[in-house]
């Protein structure tokens, strides 16, 4: 077969040399001049300027230069002020803010209590019908306390609330509530308006948002004056548009451009994201995976870190559960079973399939990165103890319809993110919840009491008695969190987050 | 010829509504875009609700019937994901794709006609052995591998044009020759092959023998006749340019119809899809009742019909 790298040179067959030193002599003036502004090559256009009214990140990726949230989140994972300087639980159910003063949106409107007010009730309104409605539905009220000072109220003590407040929960994100009363939401939705970094200037549908800096951002003024978001959805286009100078960062490089990229003009930037590559297992069906014994031999079984140094290139992070590394609660101690087939082979035996058996692997294709390549790695791995798997790659929708009838079945390659115990492991592992394929009574007490707990403390120790739970019973096979590969010019300084969002606050070029 | 105009009139209203009944089924096959839109942790309950909310909860045949009540009224829905009508997102991006496709199908002729009227008078000779085998190439390179080659070359290499997007003229020259490439190769093919026929008929023989020129021979009497079958393909080439479009768009990041198109399909964005489909499909018909009425300008004896 042809390669693209065989036939690159009998394209250029006919290219003259002359050609070639002219061509060099463009691309090294188009990277001479320090460029006034950042061209970020994303999949996807922005879906909407409204941040209540949208489920993606390509779309928040844009929004989050033009807005702010209350909180933020800082490298190491940790809350930081944003809009609010100050937060506390005056008792259980309660959450007070206090607001950063002298803060005005875009327009001129100023920033206050009552906007964050507006800004929540708009969209907990049901009938706003938020697509990521979930994701903030545990606030019950907002009141204003004073002009700076705000309280959230939950019905029951909610101990991630934090992560409901800051900027990868979309609806989060503070509107200008004049604005929106005097121009209406359609306005909103075409020109936005918020306090953040960025301001509004253009959007040419499907070609490219731009961004002009706010010189009175109340975090200082971002040091780059231009900021562009272009929706490039072809890799090999992404590509070329970084290598030929049209943008200095560019997301989902695929890990084996990585050594092409880093170098020259041109450099790669990575970071493991918080989502989750693991297997579940069907524990209520009957099957062989209702054995402790099968699961734990499938642990065994699969090389993980041969898995992702093949695949990904040896970026991620390896995870003992299905836990970020970077999660609450997560110890570094963890660790996962060891890749051991012939005790893999002796714990199956000891279960009565010394022959091995048959079962359905079920997931998405071209979901996430690899993913495919993942399952069919694994499932090798599986054939070598016996297990022998019959594999189907669904198309997103069906798998969504099968998750809600909760039919899926056998090995399931699902994903999942979340950075708290109870993100991850109450929505997967506690009985009853429907995305769960597992029952454990005295798992679901600990779940049950780390999700009503506030204390920290408390609350490290009882997801450390989970962990030993899930870590023995192996309701999982645990693999890594994906890394994020970002293309970048090399003169720009810019940091990826683990969330996968984009934050220009603090780029610039050296 | 009236009543020719009326009746494919008709004809095409038949096509336009069989068209919306099979797209209103077919992006319903693979399931609602409700666990889509929402995000993976959204409980049963919420999905439920939104479903409710949206429709997506009623029979097939109840959500048939307002879709084409509607559309009747020219509203063809909201889009899920960008909260717009759909077919104001979809016409929003039309002009880009006819752009597009139109400058292609212009860069197809103007390169095509010469070079078949040049090979079909040379033929077996060296231009027209080259001219087949670079037809055969712009035949069996697959599109989206040529755009790939152009933007390796031109924008990787020489760095002399855009790899993406839209602005200026600059940016439409690499799209618009790999859209173009296929069409190219058809039409000159045809062209020259139908040329080739005429040729050697006998009135083209009489012509030569009562001693006319042979510009006027070639121009008048072989052109002209080998030009009816090749404006039919031209004509079907049009719906190939605007299919093709879809994916040329896709990979220049071209914010046309397609792209609109093919995000929509993955999201299970309906009125988008539909909107889309239902564009095109005017498009493609209003083209073919052209390639028609040109019929009856090319060919006399078709006016009498």
């Amino acid at each position: 077969m042809l390669t693209r790298r065989t036939l690159m040179p009998m394209a250029a067959g006919t290219m003259a040399a002359a050609t070639m030193a002219a061509a060099t002599m463009v691309l090294s003036r188009a990277h001479a001049a320090a460029p006034a502004q950042v061209v970020v090559a994303q999949g996807a256009d922005a879906y909407t300027m409204d941040p209540g009214r949208h489920s993606v990140f390509p779309t928040a990726n844009v929004l989050f230069q033009i807005y702010d949230a209350l909180i933020t989140i800082d490298p190491a994972g940790g809350f930081r002020p944003a809009l609010a300087l100050a937060w506390s639980n005056p008792d259980p159910l309660t959450w007070r803010f206090r607001l950063r003063p002298n803060v005005r949106f875009h327009n001129g409107e100023p920033f206050d209590a009552h906007a964050v007010k507006a800004s929540f009730d708009r969209v907990l309104d049901p009938a706003f019908r938020a697509p990521y409605y979930s994701r903030i539905s545990a606030i019950g009220t907002v009141a204003v306390i004073d002009p700076l000072t705000v309280e959230f109220r939950t019905a029951k003590p909610y101990p991630t609330m934090l992560f409901s407040l800051y900027e990868a929960s979309f609806p989060a994100l503070i509107t200008p509530p004049a604005y929106l009363a005097q121009k209406g939401p359609d306005a909103l939705a075409a020109a936005p308006v918020g306090t953040g970094p960025y301001r509004f200037v253009e959007w040419r549908r499907d070609d490219r948002i731009v961004l002009e800096a706010n010189p009175d951002y109340w975090g200082g003024a971002p040091a780059i004056p231009s900021a562009v978001f272009r929706p490039i959805k072809e890799t090999r286009t992404r590509i070329a548009e970084l290598r030929s100078g049209g943008v200095q960062l560019a997301v989902d490089i695929p890990p084996e451009d990585i050594a092409g990229l880093d170098g020259g003009a041109t450099r790669i930037a990575n970071i493991a994201s918080d989502f989750l590559y693991f297997f579940a297992f069907d524990t209520l069906k009957p099957s062989p995976l209702t054995d402790r014994r099968v699961r734990q031999a499938i642990n065994h079984a699969v090389d993980v870190a041969a898995i992702q140094k093949a695949l990904l290139g040896g970026l991620g992070t390896r995870t003992a559960l299905a836990l970020p590394a970077n999660a609450f609660g997560y110890d570094p101690a963890w660790t996962p079973y060891p890749y051991d087939p012939a005790r893999a082979k002796a714990l199956l035996a000891e279960a009565g399939f010394a022959d091995g058996f048959t079962i359905p692997m079920i997931g998405r294709q071209g979901r996430y990165l690899k993913d495919r390549e993942i399952m069919e790695a694994t499932a090798g791995f599986l054939r070598r103890v016996g297990i022998r798997v019959q594999a189907q790659y669904l198309e997103a929708g069906v798998w969504e319809q099968l998750s809600e009838r909760k039919a899926r079945e056998g090995i399931m390659f699902p994903g999942w993110s979340g950075r708290d115990p109870d993100l991850v492991w109450f929505p997967l592992l506690r009985s009853g919840q429907y995305q769960s394929y597992y029952a454990n009574p005295a798992l679901d007490l600990l779940l049950d009491e780390g999700r009503a707990t506030l204390d920290p403390e408390r609350r490290r120790e009882i997801y450390r008695q989970a962990a030993a739970i899930i870590k023995e019973d192996a309701p999982h096979l645990p693999m890594l969190q994906p890394p994020l590969i970002y293309g970048m010019a090399s003169r720009l300084r810019w940091q990826p987050r683990t969330d996968s969002i984009i934050d220009l606050r603090g780029a610039r070029y050296a | 010829m009236f009543g020719r105009v009326f009746s494919r009139l008709l004809h095409a209203a038949a096509v336009l509504l069989g068209v919306s009944v099979a797209v209103f089924f077919l992006v319903r096959l693979g399931g609602d875009p409700t666990g889509l839109f929402l995000p993976p942790d959204a409980a049963p309950a919420d999905l439920a609700a939104f479903r409710h909310a949206m429709g997506f909860d009623q029979p097939w045949p109840v959500q048939l019937g307002q879709f084409l009540w509607a559309g009747l009224h020219g509203d063809f829905g909201q889009s899920l994901r960008y909260g717009q009508p759909a077919m104001r997102l979809v016409l929003e991006r039309l002009p880009a794709t006819v752009e597009l496709s139109a400058v292609a199908l212009v860069l197809s002729v103007l390169v095509s006609v010469p070079v078949a009227i040049v090979a079909a008078q040379n033929r077996g000779r060296a231009f027209d052995r080259a001219g087949l085998l670079a037809t055969l190439a712009g035949q069996s390179f697959p599109a989206f591998w040529l755009a790939i080659m152009l933007i390796l070359v031109f924008s990787e290499w020489l760095g002399v044009l855009p790899p993406s997007g839209r602005q200026g003229w600059r940016s439409l020259v690499l799209p618009a020759i790999s859209l173009a490439a296929y069409s190219t190769a058809i039409i000159t093919r045809l062209l020259r092959s139908n040329m080739i026929e005429v040729l050697q008929s006998n009135h083209v023989r009489t012509a030569h023998a009562k001693g006319l020129p042979h510009g006027s021979v070639i121009w008048r009497h072989v052109l002209r006749n080998a030009a009816i079958p090749t404006v039919t393909v031209i004509g079907l080439q049009v719906g190939g340019l605007l299919g093709g479009a879809v994916i040329t768009e896709q990979i220049f990041a071209w914010p046309g119809m397609g792209q609109l198109a093919i995000q929509a399909i993955s999201n299970r964005d309906f009125a988008v899809v539909q909107a889309f489909v239902l564009t095109m499909a005017v498009v493609i018909v209003a083209v073919n009742l052209l390639v028609d009425l040109t019929y009856a300008l090319l060919d006399p004896r078709l006016r009498r019909m």
